[in-house]
């Protein structure tokens, strides 16, 4: 297996270009443990560690920030720009596994990876980010709400990278939250619920919701949170949107939980995150 | 792991039975079949390429149909394993076609898979999804093709 550490995404994505079977290498948390597992044979790792460009945090023209993709999770765990409705993505990465993992893992990788029982990528659909790829023939960018596939499936095509995650400016009053269940501290979510809350007069005027480990992707149903906007987030508001978000949702059955305990979490989890985000009682 | 789906095709049961118990017919729709052969006695031999994001394969499957009361029911046990024999997978399933009405068929199957191996080492929870979205793809494909 060949190793190549190139400088500049350029060369990056020659190299991805020139060998199909050669997979980029951000922390190696996910693909090092596949390697080992036996479960990937690549031809080549093209580390992205020494490309400069990855690891950027800049304020967007908009007033949104740009994320480089190689940015780890312990550097967004602890980002101050990440406020207001984006602080459902300091939270969501701040709640990744251990420190260690959070200093080898990356925001790049776990977009890429696309695994829906991860944490980063509900946070993503629910602050609306937008995953900037580039690939051999330019830059092009995808909505995560699109992004997500299916299991471990994303729109990223042969010989395209992940080179940064945009985040839009949120509602003012916006507050962004993570509400993550697992079977103990540091494991992957059994269910988790990423929301984006803006209220006005004790009423909801924004919200965007979306579940980690309720199915091949991020789950969010607009119906969902159309019921809760004009709403006091009362509890008939709340149950209603819930029972959308259960029957959009298709969990898998695993050792962190069966797929009803999952699905009977929605509704828990969901009035948690909302009332965290100031929306309720 | 349990895999159980059923399905409906609008076509006449006779028809259905001929279609399933033609591997010409049966391997286009399987997602990922690549070549299939009949070695006779019920027996076939086929390639299906699997896959889900970066971790990718080919199992080579031996396929025997070990009893069969045409043109209603079928019991099949499948082997296979990965070229370097990294992974083997054993199937047992049975297949039931019921007529509905003249022109209409329902097929149920129901297979029991074990994985063992280094594909094992992958979350059990999403092979298992995997192996339903395969399901409705065969369905879909064979439905159609049945129907045409
Ligand atoms: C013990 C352990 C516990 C974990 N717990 C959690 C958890 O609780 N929650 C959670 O969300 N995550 C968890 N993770 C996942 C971890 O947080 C990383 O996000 C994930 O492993 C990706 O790692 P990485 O960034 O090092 O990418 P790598 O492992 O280097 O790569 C992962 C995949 O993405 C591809 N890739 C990497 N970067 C790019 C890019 N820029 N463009 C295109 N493709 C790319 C690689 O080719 C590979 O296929 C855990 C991991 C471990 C090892």
């Amino acid at each position: 297996m060949e190793f190549h550490q190139p400088t500049t995404l350029d060369d990056a994505l020659t190299l991805l270009a020139a060998d199909p079977e050669a997979l980029p290498l951000a922390g190696g948390a996910t693909l090092v443990a596949m390697l080992n597992a036996e479960l990937i044979e690549p031809s080549a790792l093209v580390s992205l560690g020494g490309i400069c460009e990855l690891h950027t945090i800049e304020a967007t023209p908009e007033g949104g920030l740009r994320l480089g993709a190689m940015l780890s999770h312990a550097t967004l765990a602890s980002e101050a720009r990440l406020t207001g409705g984006n602080a459902v993505m300091r939270q969501a990465a701040a709640q990744i596994a251990h420190p260690a993992v959070r200093n080898i893992g990356t925001l790049g990788g776990a977009v890429a990876h696309g695994d829906p029982s991860s944490d980063l990528p509900a946070a993503l659909v629910a602050a609306d980010a937008v995953i900037e790829v580039a690939g051999p023939s330019g830059r092009r960018s995808i909505a995560a709400e699109g992004f997500f596939e299916d299991y471990l499936t994303t729109a990223l095509e042969e010989g395209e990278m992940v080179a940064a995650v945009i985040l839009p400016p949120q509602p003012e009053s916006a507050v962004g939250h993570y509400e993550k269940f697992a079977r103990v501290h540091g494991d992957y979510a059994t269910l988790s619920v990423a929301v984006v809350l803006a209220m006005a007069s004790g009423k909801c005027s924004h919200v965007r919701i979306a579940l980690g480990a309720a199915g091949a992707t991020p789950v969010r149903v607009v119906a969902a949170e159309a019921r809760l906007i004009g709403s006091s987030l009362d509890a008939g508001a709340i149950s209603e949107a819930a029972a959308l978000l259960t029957a959009a949702s298709d969990p898998v059955d695993d050792v962190r939980g069966s797929a009803d305990y999952r699905l009977m979490l929605v509704p828990r989890l969901l009035t948690r995150a909302l009332a965290a985000a100031g929306g309720a009682p | 792991m349990i895999i159980e789906e059923e399905f409906a095709v609008d076509a006449a049961l006779a028809h259905v039975w001929q279609c399933i118990r033609d591997p010409g017919f049966v391997a286009p729709c399987v997602p990922g079949c690549q070549d299939v052969e009949d070695i006779g006695d019920g027996a076939y031999r086929a390639a299906v390429k699997v896959g889900i994001g970066p971790i990718k394969t080919t199992f080579n499957l031996d396929i025997e149909v070990l009893e069969e009361t045409p043109p209603t029911f079928a019991r099949v046990e499948t082997r296979g394993q990965e070229g370097t024999n990294a992974s083997r997978l054993t199937a047992k399933s049975e297949l039931t076609l019921t007529a509905s009405g003249n022109d209409a068929t329902h097929v149920h199957y129901k297979s029991d898979v074990q994985v063992v191996g280094r594909l094992a080492k992958f979350g059990l929870g999403i092979m298992k999804k995997k192996a339903k979205a395969l399901g409705a793809e065969f369905a879909e494909n064979f439905r159609n093709a049945a129907e045409a």
